[in-house]
């Protein structure tokens, strides 16, 4: 079904193909820690039932195995989001997308293991212990990216088809980048949120994971439909403004916007390389590159991390303990320590970056912080879409034409940079990182996030001589990330299948 | 009533969730946080149901009141007050909850009520702040809160937005309560009160009516409901959980406790008359908070300012005021201890504060530093709320008659009375006015007459509803819903009488007669009076003549009395003789004083 050329550079090549799986990569896997539980009851009857009460195209996703990342409901095996404060929590309704991928024939194989809640970059924080990359350095496992660093791990080992992450400032693309595979992470409202777990919601998407480009697009138009659970998800209005609004007829040529604020002094010389490499090949192929400028990129990252804990802080409080989940042993307030209720289920459930970022998100909105914080962040997100309009040939769907803000030279169909500035880091470098430190990982895939744009994370391989001076247990390929405008999740992954195509 | 109660039916979320609790088995477990809420001041109890105070009852006791008050002005105290008041103006600003009549929530499609009383059975995903669930926004709700907007003359906003207001509590299953901070749907109202609705003369200064701005009125999610089995466990019912309410929060335009009241009723009788509103303050339907503050009169106070308003003391609020007296009194008590702190040259805080009912001074719940931070936020998920001006307009030119307006119309249609016209129209919830009006319409169709007067119909029919009727009600201990006499039958009762076919007594006795009938079992009026031989047969001049000189005979003391010493009222002695001994509808007392004038009179 892949490629030879697709499966050679994939991953998961060293260990085992999908083909190929076995009760030996099971185990092996399973040391990675990538799966946190399997579904309670065959997922293949529930498909046939579901089949039969829905007419939509069964079967393109037929006897395909497909893992979800732990923060997607599902009715038949416990939901946690990693996190101890939902301990053996059993959802009583499906996620939409799940619905979707058992009408289309899929079975779900597993749910995957993630950063608690999503919070984090590195899949560490997780309450069933950390996920490990199949790739280590000097005998140390490597990050293997976050937070659906589970799920990149189960399509890299081919423990799965393809799997379901959540993207909400790259933890899609950066796990894809960190472990070989393919991250998409569609416009947002394209895919319905409605049992997904909420972290950001306003930046919440689901995102696939594949080994191939067209893998990924075969479970994204499964799930792309309108759905009226999820108050955000694009009506069919919408949608068909969306629509085929491509290049005017008869260009081939892809317009390539290289953006100059992403050659940061971090960017490692080998990311660099393969980053020219990806550029180079395209420009050999008859595209056109144009050097743009994204000036607000610098401040995105801080308002990202301004945006995200807020809402965090605020969809994170239900769990009181009261209705379902973890709670304390003890009565749950100490009017002798003047404790606030629910101190102590919170204070026991919530791992350290979870509490980190609510108590953050709370100060940044509390009355005396939100006009320096929030409101400041909400501003520079405006800015950052503001950029990408003013940058792509195509208009923002969402706005009103008489309103664009683009320039009137052409503009780009498509922007490639790099998903990460560096190569994956090992868990062991991680976890001598501060918090700070390992929010910097999320600098070039934040950006797309604040603007809800389309964004794909493709493996570029390394060169031979690269690969000649590094472990044969490192990484084989970086990510290389294509944005393109909101609704025009098509021509991003026709322009990453297109790079694909033309890598050795 | 029973509704209420029910509501109050020790619960566990089992019923509701019992996918999330089954698998582990788990018991789940009761909310053990009764001294966290002791610490805090908090009371979950349930506040005890008082009756609904008919607005004529009220009135009573108010004058009642105020009587002996002024009885009391020789005393120390109330003239300290008195005295006091000339200095120290009070301002006050009130915030009115209100349940909204839904059919569903404000963001899920669970049912707004039920009737199976059976906890946690109303709850969706939403409702219960399961994980992946998200708000989807009923548009039936923002109908009854147009409708309250716009009796309220506010502005409807083109686009308005849902935020969050997070703070925990178990009542509140998402750790934020979804409402309309910085952008209400409805802003700019106003509310125009008159001295019949309560608002003391001197507030009046002399004007006819006076008007109290509204600043804005939001939707918003109500809580779930909990109650408190001691020493130490909380049940809690989801079911009201995200129930839409609106709340009205009114500029700080009152200046006495008497006015505040008046707003809070006023405001109550709009929200009923439009149907925005179905259940009343005495039901839980509606709370208030009020914001209290005073100042020397003209000083600016303390310099503090409210939406414009500047110039204003210190203010303190006070929380969750469940009955009309509860505003006034708490006012009252609130005033008091403001001047007495200002007096004794302290400052008065910003604090919230409580009012038990009875009680006579509010009680500290917490001062600022013990404020909650909500930590607003637009909700990302809820896309804003856009209101076409459209349909504004169609609500505008469909909504039902504001009570001013209704009393306005009766009084003029059907002669009443100021008092009698908003009597009638406060009796249970305007069933009485429709019973009126649909037996007014009774009456001149039997009548078949377009020429009688409609003034005189409506005082006769009025009359006989508000006073008759309704001493038969008290007498018989029934209430207006189990009461079964339909229109058309007080309408053919009215008619004999109206007719002279039939005497007063006659007609009282027959409608008693109505009453305590089972409809089933009951003959028509007109086979009761045939029955009865209820039907006037009026005696001729000559008849009644002989019959005064016979009753005259047999009393002769009684005629000494009124001839020889002047005992006029003793005339009436034997108008009611005649009534008595006469046969069932031959006697009118008119016709008898008349005769009986002659004869005794010489």
């Amino acid at each position: 079904m892949l490629s030879a050329r697709v499966c050679r550079r994939n991953a998961g090549r060293r260990l085992v193909g999908y083909a190929n799986y076995s009760v030996a990569v099971e185990r092996r896997s399973n040391t990675l820690n990538a799966i946190v539980n399997l579904p309670n009851t065959t997922s293949g009857t529930s498909a046939k039932e579901e089949l039969n009460g829905q007419a939509t195209s069964p079967g393109a996703l037929a006897g395909k195995s497909i893992a979800l990342k732990d923060n997607i409901v599902t009715k038949d095996s416990p939901t946690t989001a990693a996190s101890k404060v939902l301990s053996g929590y059993e959802s009583p309704f499906d996620a939409t997308v799940v619905k979707l991928l058992r009408q289309h024939g899929a079975s779900i194989s597993s749910k995957t293991n993630l950063d608690e809640f999503g919070m984090g970059s590195h899949s560490q924080s997780s309450n069933t212990g950390p996920v490990f990359s199949p790739f280590s350095r000097n005998g140390t496992p490597l990050s293997p990216g976050g937070s659906s660093g589970g799920s990149a791990v189960a399509v890299a080992t081919g423990q799965c088809w393809a799997a379901l992450g959540t993207d909400t400032g790259g933890s899609v693309r950066l796990p894809a980048a960190y472990t070989g595979v393919v991250g998409f992470k569609p416009s947002y409202g394209l895919l319905s949120r409605w049992g997904v777990i909420q972290y950001a919601n306003s930046l919440d998407t689901v995102g696939v994971l594949a080994q191939s480009v067209k893998d990924a697009r075969q479970v994204f138009r499964s799930l792309n439909v309108f759905d009226a659970q999820d108050p955000t998800s694009l009506p069919a209005s919408v949608r068909q403004r969306l629509g085929p609004r491509r290049r005017e007829p008869g260009r081939k040529r892809l317009r390539i916007g290289v953006p100059v604020e992403y050659n940061i002094d971090e960017l490692s010389s080998t990311v660099r390389a393969a980053y020219v490499r990806t550029l180079d090949a395209l420009q050999v192929a008859g595209h056109t590159l144009h050097p743009i400028s994204l000036p607000s990129t610098r401040r995105a990252l801080s308002a990202y991390y301004v945006l995200a804990p807020a809402e965090a802080s605020s969809n994170l409080a239900k769990y009181d303990g009261i209705r379902y989940g973890y709670r304390t042993a003890g009565p749950d307030a100490s009017p002798k320590r003047n404790s606030p209720l629910y101190a102590q289920t919170r204070g026991e459930g919530f791992g350290d970056e979870v509490k980190r970022r609510i108590l953050l998100g709370a100060y940044t909105l509390s009355s005396e912080a939100i006009d320096n914080y929030f409101i400041q962040a909400q501003k520079v997100r405006r800015l950052v879409q503001q950029d990408f309009d003013r940058v792509f040939a195509q208009s923002n769907p969402l706005l009103d034409a008489s309103l664009s803000t683009r320039s009137g030279d052409g503009g780009v169909d498509i922007i490639i940079t790099p998903t990460a500035p560096t190569l994956p880091p090992t868990v062991d470098e991680v976890k001598r990182q501060s918090p700070v430190e390992s929010y910097m990982n999320d600098v070039f895939t934040v950006p797309a996030s604040l603007a809800g744009l389309p964004a794909v994370s493709l493996p570029a391989p390394l060169s031979e001589q690269e690969r000649s001076s590094m472990e044969e247990s490192d990484v084989t390929s970086v990510g290389m990330q294509f944005i393109g405008q909101f609704g025009d999740d098509e021509t991003v992954l026709e322009a990453a299948e297109l790079v694909e195509q033309l890598q050795p | 009533m029973s509704n209420v109660t029910l509501r109050l039916a020790p619960a566990t979320l089992t019923r509701g969730l019992s996918r999330i609790t089954s698998p582990t088995g788990r018991i789940p477990r009761p909310c053990i946080v009764s001294k966290w809420l002791q610490s805090r001041n908090l009371t979950v109890v349930a506040a005890p149901i008082q009756e609904a105070i008919p607005l004529r009852k009220h009135l009573k006791d108010e004058a009642k009141r105020k009587r002996a008050e002024a009885k009391s002005n020789g005393g120390t105290k109330p003239h300290a007050k008195d005295s006091r008041l000339k200095k120290w103006e009070l301002t006050v600003g009130i915030e009115i909850h209100a349940e909204l009549n839904t059919a569903c929530k404000l963001f899920s499609s669970a049912s707004a009520e039920g009737t199976d009383g059976v906890a946690n059975t109303r709850v969706a995903s939403f409702d219960a702040a399961l994980p992946g669930a998200q708000p989807h926004f009923q548009v039936a709700t923002l109908l009854p809160a147009l409708r309250a907007a716009i009796a309220l003359d506010c502005k409807v906003q083109g686009k308005s937005g849902w935020d969050r207001k997070h703070y925990f509590h178990w009542d509140q299953p998402n750790g934020y309560q979804i409402t309309q901070y910085y952008e209400p749907f409805a802003k700019d109202g106003v509310l125009r009160l008159h001295a019949s609705d309560g608002v003391p003369l001197a507030d009046l200064n002399g004007a006819e009516s006076i008007e109290i701005g509204i600043k804005q009125i939001q939707m918003e999610q109500d809580t779930a409901k909990t109650t408190h089995h001691r020493p130490s466990t909380y049940h809690i019912d989801y079911s009201r959980a995200g129930h839409p309410l609106i709340e009205i929060i009114t500029l700080p335009h009152v200046h006495s406790p008497q006015t505040a009241a008046a707003v809070v009723r006023k405001i109550q009788m709009v929200l009923r008359s439009v149907d925005a509103c179905v259940t009343g303050m005495e039901l839980g339907g509606l709370r208030a908070d009020v914001n209290v503050s005073v100042r020397e009169r003209g000083t600016e106070g303390t310099g503090s300012s409210y939406s414009g308003v500047s110039g204003l003391g210190q203010r303190t609020e006070i929380k969750n005021l469940s009955s009309f007296k509860a505003v006034e009194d708490a006012i009252v008590a609130e005033r008091g201890r403001q001047i007495d702190v200002l007096e004794a040259g302290g400052v008065i805080e910003g604090e919230t504060r409580g009012w038990t009912l009875g009680a006579t001074e509010t009680t500290r719940l917490r001062g600022k530093e013990g404020e909650v931070d909500y930590r607003y936020m637009p909700d990302a998920d809820l896309p804003p709320l856009v209101i076409g001006q459209d349909l504004v307009e169609h609500l505008r030119s469909t909504l039902p008659e504001l009570p001013s307006e209704t009393v306005e119309r009766v009084r003029n249609l059907y002669g009443l009375s100021l008092k009698d016209a908003k009597t009638v129209f406060d009796l249970d919830d305007g069933d009485r006015l429709e019973f009126m009006e649909e037996t007014i319409e009774s009456v001149q169709r039997k009548l078949g007459r377009t020429d009688i007067d409609q003034l005189e119909i409506g005082k006769l029919v009025s009359n006989w509803i508000i006073h008759e009727l309704g001493g038969l009600l008290t007498t018989t201990e029934l209430n207006w819903e189990s009461m079964n006499v339909t229109p058309g039958e007080l309408a053919d009762v009215l008619v004999n009488l109206h007719n002279k076919h039939i005497t007063a007594r006659v007609a009282k006795q027959l409608l008693s007669t109505l009453i305590e009938t089972p409809a089933s079992a009951r003959s028509s009026v007109e086979q009761l009076i045939d029955d009865g031989k209820l039907r006037l047969r009026p005696l001729s001049e000559e008849q009644y003549q002989a019959f005064a000189a016979q009753i005259m005979d047999d009393n002769p003391e009684m005629v000494v009395a009124v001839r020889e010493k002047g005992q006029k009222g003793k005339i009436m002695w034997f108008v009611g003789q005649m009534v008595r001994r006469g046969e069932e509808g031959t006697v009118e007392p008119e016709k008898a004083r008349e005769v009986f004038d002659k004869l005794l009179v010489v």
